[in-house]
């Protein structure tokens, strides 16, 4: 064989990477379990963390590596590629990917409500109904589900974006401290203790504008698998699903409060305990609003509102059927 | 020139499209982790315009940010080149700001800057110009022996001549160094998108990563990369005119 | 006038190699002047050593009467920015003026007063280095192989103007060729190596002035003290 030809040679060689690389993939069940979180390790994560620390996955007979996500991972995508046999996704990530074919279904709805809210000022932006977002400057992430979220309550109460200035956010708040933006997206729990009580010490009131209870009902984070686990592992699949539940019951329950806060505190050093034991109280009425409530509890007409909300929104061209691709862990 | 750079860029882009889509492909992955060539394509046609605009918006505040770039790493290695306290001090400032990670250094850019152009452009400068910085201070804190001998010896060697000396007879390593930080100045500005803007490519391509919509990222990358070696070749087109300029030996560049 | 060079001692840093070893040794002046010896004696060594350009060596230069020494090499280079002429101007002193037209009439400079500096041949680059060196207020000029590319006739041309011109100053010229320095130069002083003693010793040149041809027997006479003495 000649190696003379460039073109061949190149083409030889993207075929050894491409079979180098497709080597890399395929996981076998004697290997570790990875499993990708949606963010940082924080109090939004506290059952992964708990069921991790706390042996739960061991007494199931799995090794379960916690990967702590961030905005460039996406657990998707690792689930496709072999990276990652379980992971966290938000309800918009996971419809969208399924609308372009990604095989992933949904086992477990972390949270039962979603924790995005608006933060904002009302001695300078009163706000008792949606109509008071008129004339406010309202801070939404671009491509971001609060953008979404927020279209869907404009549109629901008929306000027009004219009526209003949107201001694109990232990750840092100085805009909202330097008093330039009125609402900030915010998650309630995680985030709400820390920011909400950073302007409190300052001297200034705040309050948390809530579009769940104006009727957006959106779905947050939630545990994914990929069609590959599912349907050739669904056993190491269940006992996966029943220590993570357990780690979430457990850490959930107010008489683990202070397991869960040191359980939080191995991972997340940089956050003081007070903060977390807030965080922690704020986390339990979105998992387990109730003490009946089950944790992981898939709340179908949530999806599905969330669904036809990205199709009015054009994110999706068409419905996807998404109660198809939601398997209620036990 | 123009055809080859091009070319050139063309074939990268290929090679590099033709290796997603066999990963694609080979690995049947879903259309959410690599879009399919039509769906590529269709984005492609949809948005080149729209993209084309804010990515030479991100190129005119390259460009700007470049030149700022250039004047500042001139000016701090002019000043670095001082012996006392005050080029001590600056010398040891410029590579203390460069080591900071502009994400950490963001909050402070947004409450002196806010987050439009000024903030673009400070992120770009402190992105673009340290190597730049280094460069300079390489060229202008080496004597040109041969020729400053003369104003040493006869006591005429002021800053400013021993300056123009050397910036003189490196002029080909500047252009250089200038062309080659033309390419930091543009990711520079693109990353000053991605954390402190609401405008350019890199705020595109960040909305675009937060939906997953890797065909929008292909079409942006390359427009960026058509824009960008355009840019270059204007660099080199200048370049190389100042280097036909009168004067500008052949020892300029050896 | 004179130079004088006390105990002076001299090593390079970056090896062993000794290139002067105490050693005193008075030049004087005024006259046109050589340093003779063959190459990696020291020769440049010395006449930076002279003209203040050169640290790190002991013992003592001292001189009476001398208060600019200037040292001009055959590598120096004038910037490429201008033509020579406009360095010319930009360099010599107004009263020199008139000499700066004469030198560069007789330098055969003036049709390149225009030109870059690295667009003229290694001859006239010589010549124009040396032209500034000349208008300048000096008491000593050190010439290292300044005229090295320079036909034999523009050679001696200058050099006899500059002795004419300059009868009262110190030069020390710097040159490998023999016949040259045995011909122009009022006194030789061999430089040698650091293991002979003295290491300079000086032979007494011709001295051309321009008035008569040297006979062929002197000027191999004195060629011949120069290798003896070397």
């Amino acid at each position: 064989m000649s190696f003379r030809n460039p073109v061949k040679v190149l083409l030889l060689s993207i075929l050894s990477g491409f079979i180098l690389l497709s080597s890399a993939f395929g996981w076998e069940e004697s290997q570790d379990i990875a499993y990708r979180l949606k963010w940082l390790a924080n109090t939004s994560t506290v059952g992964d963390l708990y069921a991790d620390a706390r042996g739960m996955f061991a007494e199931n007979g799995l090794k379960v590596l916690v990967k702590p996500g961030g905005p460039e991972r996406d657990a998707i995508k690792e689930l496709e590629l072999g990276r990652a046999q379980f992971g966290v996704a938000s309800a918009d990530q996971i419809i969208r990917a399924l609308s372009k074919g990604a095989k992933i279904y949904v086992l477990a709805q972390i949270f039962q409500v979603n924790p995005l809210q608006w933060i904002y000022r009302p001695d300078k932006s009163p706000l008792d109904k949606p109509a008071d977002l008129k004339g406010k400057i309202v801070g939404i992430t671009y491509g971001g589900i609060d953008e979404n979220i927020m279209k869907a309550l404009l549109s629901k109460y008929r306000i027009s974006e004219s009526d209003l200035t949107l201001y694109s956010v990232r990750y840092d708040f100085t805009p909202f401290y330097q008093r330039k933006v009125d609402l900030w997206p915010i998650y309630r729990n995680a985030q709400g203790p820390i920011i909400g009580n950073k302007i409190r010490d300052a001297g200034e009131k705040i309050d948390y504008f809530d579009p769940d209870a104006h009727g957006i009902h959106t779905v947050a984070n939630s545990v994914i698998t990929s069609e590959e686990v599912l349907n050739h592992h669904p056993q190491m699949a269940a006992r996966f699903m029943s220590a993570l539940i357990k780690g979430w019951e457990l850490s959930m329950d107010p008489v683990n409060a202070e397991k869960a806060v040191q359980t939080i505190r191995q991972f997340d050093r940089d956050t003081d305990e007070d903060i977390i034991r807030e965080q922690l109280a704020l986390t339990r009425q979105f998992v387990k609003p109730r003490k009946d409530v089950p944790f992981g509890r898939i709340d179908v007409p949530a999806w599905k509102q969330t669904e036809e909300m990205m199709v009015a929104q054009k994110l999706i061209l068409r419905p996807i059927g998404i109660d198809k691709y939601l398997k209620q862990a036990k | 020139m123009l055809h080859k750079r091009i070319y050139q860029f063309l074939i990268v882009y290929a090679v590099g499209l033709s290796v997603l889509f066999l990963v694609k492909y080979g690995l049947n992955l879903s259309d959410y982790v690599i879009p399919p060539p039509k769906e590529v394509w269709i984005t492609g046609q949809k948005y080149w315009l729209e993209y084309l605009r804010e990515v030479l918006d991100t190129l005119s505040v390259a460009v700007f940010g470049h030149i700022l770039s250039i004047l500042l790493a001139a000016v701090v290695a002019v000043i670095g080149r001082l012996t006392n306290w005050v080029g001590s001090f600056i010398k040891m400032g410029a590579y203390n700001i460069q080591s900071y990670p502009i994400v950490a250094v963001a909050p402070i850019i947004f409450i002196l800057f806010g987050d439009g152009i000024a903030a673009r452009l400070l992120i770009t400068v402190m992105i673009c110009y340290f190597p730049l910085l280094l460069s300079f201070i390489g060229i202008f804190s080496e004597p040109v022996y041969h020729i400053e001998h003369f104003y040493t010896a006869t006591h005429r060697l002021t800053w400013g001549l021993s300056l123009r000396i050397r910036v003189f007879e490196n002029i080909a390593k500047l252009v250089t160094v200038i062309s080659g930080s033309a390419t930091v100045a543009m990711v520079g500005t693109i990353v000053a998108e991605f954390i402190a803007a609401d405008d350019g490519i890199g705020y595109r391509i960040r909305i675009a990563l937060y939906q997953s919509d890797l065909s929008k990222i292909l079409t942006a990358l390359f427009l960026i990369g058509i824009c960008t070696s355009l840019y270059l070749l204007s660099l080199e087109y200048i370049g190389l005119r100042i280097r036909k300029r009168p004067g500008i030996s052949a020892g300029s560049f050896s | 006038m004179h130079i004088d060079l006390e105990k002076l001692s001299f090593g390079h840093a970056d090896s062993d190699t000794r290139v002067f070893e105490e050693f005193s040794h008075r030049i004087e002046g005024p006259g046109f002047n050589a340093l003779f010896g063959p190459s990696g004696v020291g020769k440049t060594t010395l006449a930076r050593i002279i003209a203040g350009e050169m640290n790190g060596f002991s013992g003592k230069v001292a001189s009476s009467g001398l208060s600019r020494i200037l040292y001009t090499y055959n590598l120096e280079r004038l910037p490429d920015w201008s033509g020579i002429g406009e360095h010319f101007k930009a360099v010599t002193p107004t009263s020199q003026t008139g000499f700066l037209n004469e030198l560069t009439r007789i330098f055969g400079l003036d049709p390149y007063l225009e030109s870059r500096y690295a667009q003229l041949s290694l001859g006239q680059q010589n010549r124009a280095n040396l032209t500034r060196y000349l208008v300048q207020d000096f008491d000593v000029l050190i010439m290292d192989e300044s005229l090295a590319n320079v036909d034999e006739g523009t050679k001696k041309d200058i050099i006899l103007l500059v002795k004419k011109r300059f009868p009262d100053r110190l030069f020390l010229y710097i040159s490998h060729n023999v016949v040259e320095v045995s011909r122009y130069c009022k006194n030789i002083l061999v430089v040698r190596r650091p293991d002979k003693s003295p290491q300079i010793l000086t032979v007494s040149g011709f001295d051309d002035m321009g008035e008569q041809e040297p006979e062929r027997e002197t000027l191999e006479r004195i060629m011949l003290e120069m290798m003896n003495a070397s």
